[in-house]
Order: C-alpha cells, then sequence, then structure tokens
C-alpha cells in the first residue's frame, strides 16, 4: 500500500512550510502536528480574517499564497500609518493568540489568499512541544536577530579560517625550497636564476646553506641598473650583507615586527644549525593579519610616522572584518572600530602638535555625525571641528590662523589614513569649524533661533557632537548649553520632529519594500537616519548628554516611561540596519568597489527581509510617536 | 474478481461478497441527500479526481480515484482518500462513496471524470448513485471572467492563482489544486449571489446551453 491521502497532502503543506523559518527549524514531530491539524482555508481580496471585533483570537494563520494586511485599529490617523503587508510563509496573530485575547490588529486579505490555520488549542500544544517554535513566537524580533547574526556568522567564518593567526610558526609560512647561489656566482646568472624560479629576491649562502646576503628586486634598480654595474662581476660585490634573519619557530608576529623595525620586505627563515630554510615576503604574512585589538591599538599608540598608522587603519577594517566572522554584534562592532578611529585620531593629533606651535591653548578636537555619535562604519568621510578658548590677552585671529594650520594637517593625514576629506568641508581646517566655545554657542543659538532647513540639516550634523582629544570639559559646557536651550524651545523641536518625518520607512502597502530606481534601498538615508534623527530629539527634549543613537533611546526611554521591551525592539531594528551596512560595506570593499549604503531587497535572504522589513517596522513606531508627540 | 465472475454474479447488490462492502453501502443508501440550497459554508463538498490510462472514454480505463472534502470553507489534510482500482475496486469505489456521501461533488472536466467513475460504479458496484455534480471546467470563467473567460486547462487556472501541487497528474495532485481552486470559487460564488451548491448547478447548466447556441 502506498501513502494514503491524508499523509500524501500532510507531506505538501509540510514541504511548504518547510521552505520559510521557524518551520524549517521546527523538530519533525513537531511540524507533523501542525500540518496534519493545519486546515486551508480562502480569503477573497478584501476580506477580513481577523479583527479586534471578533473577539478573543480563536486561530493561529499562516499565509501560504497571497498577502495579508495588519491594520492597526483605533483613531483613524493611526491606521492609516501603522499597516504592514505580509506575505507567504508569515503568520499571525502571534501575541492575541498565545495571550488569549482579542487581536489588536486587523488582518485583511489585500490579494485573494490562501491561509492555513490551526485553532488556538494546537497553538499551545505547538508552544509546549516546540521548543524552536516557542523560541520563535516569544521572542519574535530577538530570535530572528539572532539567526540572521548566525547566517553572518557562517558566511564570515570561511573565509576568516582561511586565514590564519599571526602565531603561526614562520616555518609553516614558507612555501618553496630555499633557492641560493654561493658569493662567487657571477650576478648575471644570480639574475637569471631568479627569473627563472620567480622570486623576488636571491639569497646568497655558503655551501652549507648559511645566509651571507641578499640581493632583492627592489635592489636592482639602484645598484645595477643605474650604476651601470658589471653583470660579469660576483654578486658578493653588490648583495646586501648580513640579512635579517629568523629562526622557524619564531612567529608570524615577529617577522611582522621585524620587517616594520627595518623596512624590509624578506627575511630569511633558518633552522637551528642557522642554515636557510626559506624565505618569508611581507606579502605572505600580509595575508595572515588576524590582529588583535590589543596589537593594532599598541600599534597605533607607538606609531610615529603617517606610513604606521596607514597600516594600523587597514588592521582596523580587517579586525572588523574577523569580529564579524566572530558574531559580534554590529552596536560591539561600531563601537569598537570607533574605538579604534579614535586612537588613531588621537595619535595624528599628537604628531601633528609636534610641528605647531599651540602650547597653552586650550582646545578640543571633536567629531560630528556619525562618529560624533560612535556609530561609524567602513565608509565615513571625516566630520569635525574643534572648540577653543581664547586666552584674555591673545587676539582671536592669528590664535585661529595657528590651530586651522594645525587642523589642515591633522585632516590631511587623517585622509590618508581611510577617512577620506569630507566634501561638504566640515572639518576643522575650515576656519568657520574652529570656533571658541562662545562662537559656537552663537552658532548653535541662531539655529535655533531661526529654524530654515539648512539649519536643521546642520542641526543634524553638528548637534551630535562628541570630543575625541583635548579638554572635554569645552565639550560638556557646550553640551549642556545646548540641552538647556533646546530643551525650554518647543517650537524648534517641532521644527525638527518635521524635518525627522520627512523621510518614511521604504515599507510599501502591496510589495515588501518601496525602492529606488535602482532596485535598491538605501540603508543610511532611509534607514539608520530613521531611528538616528528621532534619537537626536528625544535627547535634546529630555535633555540627554550622550550621543550615541542607543544611548539616547535608552535613557529617553527611562526618562519618558516608555516600557523596556519596546524600546529594545527599537533598537535591535536599528542594530540590524547597521549590521546589514557594515557587512555589504565589507563584501563591497573586499571586491574592490567603493563601499556605499545600497541593498537590493532582492538579494537578501528570505529571513533577513523579513528582519528588515521589522526593522523598518519599528522605525515606523519611533516616528508614530514623534508624530504624535508634536501632533504633526 | 474478474470479469468473468462479475459477469455471472450479475449487475445486483447480491454481487458485492465483502460484508463490509455491503454494510458500507447500505450505509451509504441510508443517508439522506443533502440539500443543495443550504449556503456554502454549511455544505460539505467533495472534489474528485481521476486517474485514468489516457483521456479516450471508449479504451481508457480508470487506474486510481482521489477525494479531497471541503468543509464549512476549509480543507483538511485527514479529509482526504486516494486509492487505486486494483486490486480491489469494489472496496476502492465503495470507500469513496462513503467517503462523498450523498453531498455535492466537484470536479474539474466533470463530463470525462463523471463517465469513468459511473462506468466503474456501474461495472463494479452494479448501480450509479446519483450525485450533484459541479464542474469548474465551466465554474471558473464565469466566475471569474477578469482572469480568464473562457474555458481553460487546469495549468491555466492554477497559474492564475498561483496554485502549487505536489504532483501534477496524480489524481490526489490534481485533486489538491483542484479543491483549492473550489475554495475560491466558493467564496467567489457567495459573494456573486450563487450561495448554494444548487445555484451553481443552475448556473452551470445555463452555460452549457448558451456555449451550445453559440
Amino acid at each position: 500500500m502506498t501513502a494514503s491521502a491524508p499523509e500524501m497532502l500532510v507531506g505538501a503543506s509540510s514541504d511548504f512550510l518547510k521552505r520559510f523559518s521557524p518551520f524549517n527549524r521546527m523538530e519533525p514531530e513537531a511540524l507533523a502536528f501542525l500540518t496534519q491539524r493545519a486546515v486551508l482555508a480562502f480569503h477573497a481580496r478584501g476580506s477580513e480574517v481577523l479583527t479586534p471585533e471578533m473577539g478573543q483570537a480563536r486561530h493561529f494563520y499562516i499565509i501560504q499564497r497571497g498577502k495579508i494586511q495588519s491594520r492597526q485599529t483605533g483613531a483613524t490617523a493611526v491606521t492609516e500609518y501603522a499597516s504592514m503587508t505580509m506575505g507567504p510563509g508569515e503568520c499571525f496573530p502571534i501575541g492575541a493568540v498565545s495571550a488569549s485575547r482579542p487581536s489588536t490588529n486587523a488582518y485583511i486579505a489585500v490579494e485573494d489568499s490562501f491561509c492555513f490555520q490551526i485553532s488556538a488549542d494546537d497553538f499551545m500544544q505547538l508552544m509546549q512541544m516546540s521548543p524552536v517554535f516557542h523560541l520563535f513566537c516569544t521572542q519574535y524580533i530577538a530570535s530572528l536577530l539572532n539567526q540572521s547574526r548566525q547566517q553572518l556568522q557562517t558566511t564570515f567564518s570561511q573565509r576568516a579560517a582561511e586565514q590564519q593567526t599571526m602565531t603561526t610558526p614562520l616555518l609553516q609560512l614558507v612555501k618553496k625550497k630555499p633557492i641560493f647561489v654561493s658569493p662567487d656566482t657571477a650576478t648575471r646568472s644570480a639574475l637569471e636564476k631568479m627569473a627563472e624560479s620567480r622570486i623576488g629576491c636571491m639569497v646568497v649562502a655558503d655551501p652549507e646553506g648559511h645566509p651571507l646576503g641578499i640581493l632583492t628586486q627592489s635592489d636592482l634598480l639602484p645598484r645595477l641598473l643605474l650604476p651601470a654595474f658589471d653583470l660579469s662581476r660576483p654578486i658578493s660585490d653588490v648583495m646586501t650583507a648580513n640579512p635579517h634573519q629568523l629562526p622557524g619557530t619564531a612567529s608570524a608576529y615577529d617577522a611582522a615586527l621585524e620587517m616594520a623595525t627595518h623596512g624590509i620586505r624578506h627575511l630569511l627563515v633558518i633552522d637551528s644549525e642557522g642554515r636557510l630554510q626559506g624565505v618569508v615576503s611581507e606579502r605572505d604574512l600580509f595575508s595572515l593579519q588576524r590582529i588583535s585589538l590589543r596589537q593594532i591599538r599598541a600599534g597605533i599608540e607607538s606609531a610615529n610616522d603617517i606610513d604606521a598608522l596607514q597600516r594600523a587603519s587597514k588592521d582596523i577594517r580587517q579586525l572588523a572584518l574577523n569580529l564579524i566572522a566572530q558574531g559580534i554584534g554590529s552596536e560591539q562592532l561600531t563601537q569598537f572600530i570607533s574605538a579604534l578611529n579614535d586612537a588613531l585620531t588621537r595619535r595624528i593629533i599628537v604628531l601633528a602638535q609636534a610641528h605647531h606651535d599651540l602650547y597653552g591653548v586650550d582646545y578640543a578636537w571633536v567629531a560630528f555625525g556619525s562618529e560624533g555619535r560612535h556609530e561609524q562604519t567602513l565608509s565615513t568621510d571625516q566630520d569635525n571641528g574643534i572648540i577653543w578658548i581664547c586666552p584674555e590677552f591673545d587676539q582671536v585671529g592669528p590664535l585661529r590662523a595657528r590651530l586651522v594650520a594645525f587642523a589642515a594637517e591633522v585632516n590631511k593625514h587623517l585622509a590618508a589614513c581611510g577617512f577620506p576629506l569630507c566634501k561638504g568641508n566640515i572639518m576643522a581646517s575650515n576656519p568657520e569649524l574652529c570656533l571658541t566655545l562662545d562662537e559656537w554657542r552663537n552658532r548653535f543659538g541662531s539655529w535655533i533661533r531661526e529654524p530654515d532647513p539648512q539649519a536643521l540639516l546642520n542641526a543634524s550634523i553638528f548637534f551630535d557632537f562628541r570630543v575625541i582629544h583635548g579638554n572635554e570639559r569645552l565639550g560638556d559646557q557646550l553640551r549642556a548649553w545646548l540641552n538647556k536651550t533646546t530643551k525650554s524651545n518647543s517650537a524648534f523641536q517641532r521644527m525638527m520632529a518635521g524635518n525627522a518625518l520627512q523621510v518614511v520607512p521604504p515599507l510599501g502597502r502591496i510589495r515588501d519594500f518601496v525602492v529606488d530606481d535602482d532596485g535598491t534601498i538605501d540603508l543610511k538615508k532611509s534607514g539608520a537616519r530613521l531611528f538616528v534623527d528621532v534619537a537626536r530629539i528625544l535627547a535634546l527634549r529630555t535633555g540627554i548628554e550622550s550621543s550615541s543613537t542607543v544611548y539616547r533611546l535608552r535613557q529617553a526611554a527611562v526618562k519618558m516611561g516608555v516600557p523596556p521591551e519596546e524600546v529594545a525592539a527599537i533598537i535591535d531594528g536599528f542594530h540590524f540596519i547597521q549590521l546589514l551596512r557594515l557587512r555589504s560595506q565589507h563584501l563591497e570593499t573586499e571586491h574592490g568597489s567603493p563601499s556605499d549604503n545600497k541593498i537590493n531587497p532582492d538579494t537578501l535572504n528570505e529571513l533577513d527581509r523579513r528582519i528588515l522589513k521589522e526593522a523598518f517596522r519599528q522605525a515606523r513606531k519611533l516616528q508614530l510617536r514623534l508624530k504624535l508627540d508634536y501632533q504633526l | 474478481m474478474n470479469w468473468l465472475a462479475k459477469l455471472i454474479a450479475g449487475r445486483s447488490d447480491g454481487g458485492i461478497q465483502d460484508p463490509a462492502v455491503a454494510e458500507a453501502l447500505e450505509q451509504w443508501r441510508a443517508l439522506e441527500v443533502a440539500d443543495p440550497t443550504r449556503p456554502h459554508f454549511e455544505t460539505r463538498y467533495t472534489v474528485l479526481n481521476t486517474e485514468a490510462t489516457g483521456l479516450n472514454l471508449e479504451q481508457d480505463s480508470l487506474l486510481a480515484v482521489a477525494a479531497i472534502a471541503i468543509d464549512e470553507g476549509q480543507i483538511a489534510p485527514s479529509q482526504s482518500y486516494y486509492a487505486p482500482l486494483t486490486p480491489e475496486p469494489v472496496v476502492t469505489l465503495a470507500n469513496l462513496l462513503s467517503f462523498c456521501g450523498k453531498g455535492p461533488v466537484i470536479a474539474f472536466n466533470a463530463a470525462f471524470n463523471r463517465s469513468m467513475l459511473e462506468r466503474a460504479f456501474e461495472t463494479h458496484l452494479g448501480f450509479v448513485p446519483e450525485l450533484l455534480w459541479l464542474d469548474l471546467y465551466v465554474l471558473l470563467p464565469a466566475l471569474f471572467p477578469e482572469r480568464i473567460d473562457h474555458p481553460a486547462r487546469l495549468a491555466d487556472w492554477m497559474n492564475s492563482f498561483g496554485i502549487e501541487t505536489f504532483q501534477r497528474h496524480h489524481a490526489l495532485g490534481d485533486a489538491w489544486a483542484i479543491a483549492q481552486l473550489a475554495l475560491a470559487a466558493n467564496s467567489r460564488a457567495l459573494s456573486s449571489a450563487y450561495g448554494s451548491a444548487r445555484a451553481l448547478a443552475d448556473m452551470e447548466r445555463m452555460r452549457r446551453q448558451l456555449r451550445r447556441q453559440s
């Protein structure tokens, strides 16, 4: 006897459900329980599947085909705003059915749709028998986020696994058998051997293999070609004697240090008897730079020139990649990047100070925008300025000129270390942004008094300032003054709110996402910004000193009595968008194309799409709150 | 039971040897005919589909039957039936009848399915049960003219609704798709004032007459 009809139909349903989370991870017996009990029903376009008026939710629905829109009921203004469309694999109403209460949303079919449904009792039983489903329901958004992080981990762990650590013994890095010539070899034949074996340097050694000297490709031009060296002379006349060498047991890190210290690109690896084992090049080491936070930090703090800092800046990117591979969340990740970039900036400032006479000048180097918020991703240009105090007996003009000259050097070096110059000239070397504390107050004050569009735009960049180096008290004083001034000015807050609401989350009524002409979503402009702008207003209103979006949201929530789980969901949404930005920047950087913040939702997997939708919904919730607060 | 045995047994109930089958048929006979004027959601429909050796009524023979119930506008996997005709056509057909009861049945291309089934009922059970047949082949273009306004193949309708099935050209696989179409059809029929099986049957008859005239 073949499979019975019910078995075949159950199989068809379970094959369908397995295409979606959480059903794809569900325990087999739980999935069987679900599919045996799930009945299929049709909902014509425009019909109500479930509304609050229907009373206690009796069924749990899983969309099989079509689209169901969930609309928040209540005041009409809210209804129109807070709706979302769900597609196949999505389910509802998780909250209402598990709490045995009426649904708070109305669920309407916006297309001819088919839904599986199970009774509330079966839903409860399913929750009990399936830990996966239980987790899914209780930690709706949190569990989705975790999964996505795990997926992200698998993407990167493969790449990370290919990288060895900097503790690898040098002998393991040697790929070729040692090639060397004797000191009396004619230079020409040594060069011929180099070309033939395709190597970047030739080692000269005695018959037992003890290294005596080295000749590298970069020596050819200055030592052989330009002086028209006679190639019949022995190689010992032109080699570098006493080449740098390390035992095969030394680590890659030792080799990197040796190379960095002596400015060389090749290092000889020898055995315990001092015989040549092979050559390690800078390039060999470059491929396994898995450098720790501490190492980079130490590297930055001990750097004495821009070259060393440039290397550190590359290390920071590499580290970020490794941290993503380890599954670190976007909050910690951006903080790490931020901390290291701060250290890098400080070192550049300290090095530049040596060339400029700033003795006794009270100043603070501040960062604006995303850097000011501790939210730097990997493709942030510099946004910085200086706050300073003019001593009574000094003149403002000449002192400003000195600070600007100093700032110009810092800006240039920051650019050399991978922070592109700001196209809008928001840089400390701009005299307009190298202001005394009083000048900053006046500047901010004029924006607050006359909030025209440009002033509001400025506020969104400059109000997120943070002291990176120098006298922190200057920043504190400016912040305290700013909070006091804006807190009492609700008209200005309202203008800021109106400005923030001009960009709406790219959620479609029918389609999942509203995309730009090129099919992408700008995760900065129509993603992160939605959260950042609202957080800034909440911070000004409640007098919060932090410039970080997450801290602002958390602290404002406490002051305004917003439930912690509500704000946690909002923050999760923000983090997810930041994570997607970092991820796409990383993947793009690896391919060598310039990183931007655009993402094509079609290239995301099903799970990420759904979380992204949820993140945008959270942004919409946040905006809605602002809208109600300021009656916009 | 081979054809000779059947011939000898004659076309009466006396030919049913298996007491369980005889009992099932007896129960089926005792059922009251479902009121065809009841609204759809109070009616239990059975979607019937067959699998034959081909599409020629004269030459081809029935291989398997499948049925999926639509009760209160819902399809439950437990409410389904599938069986091949061999080795026990009598049991298979008797079970099918028990499954259908005396409610209305829905098929796609009913003429073929109905002829196939009725001939089998006649041959193996000795009688042709009277059932109210509805044909989605005719009804769907009448109910959803905005999608397809003429009788079309099952594949076209599945495509139009985005309906999938686990196995095409399998009696139950196709029945699963037809049943989903039937859900949609009943829902649309309700809002178009064809609220009962009787109303749908009347509409179907009129459509057939119209087509014959044109």
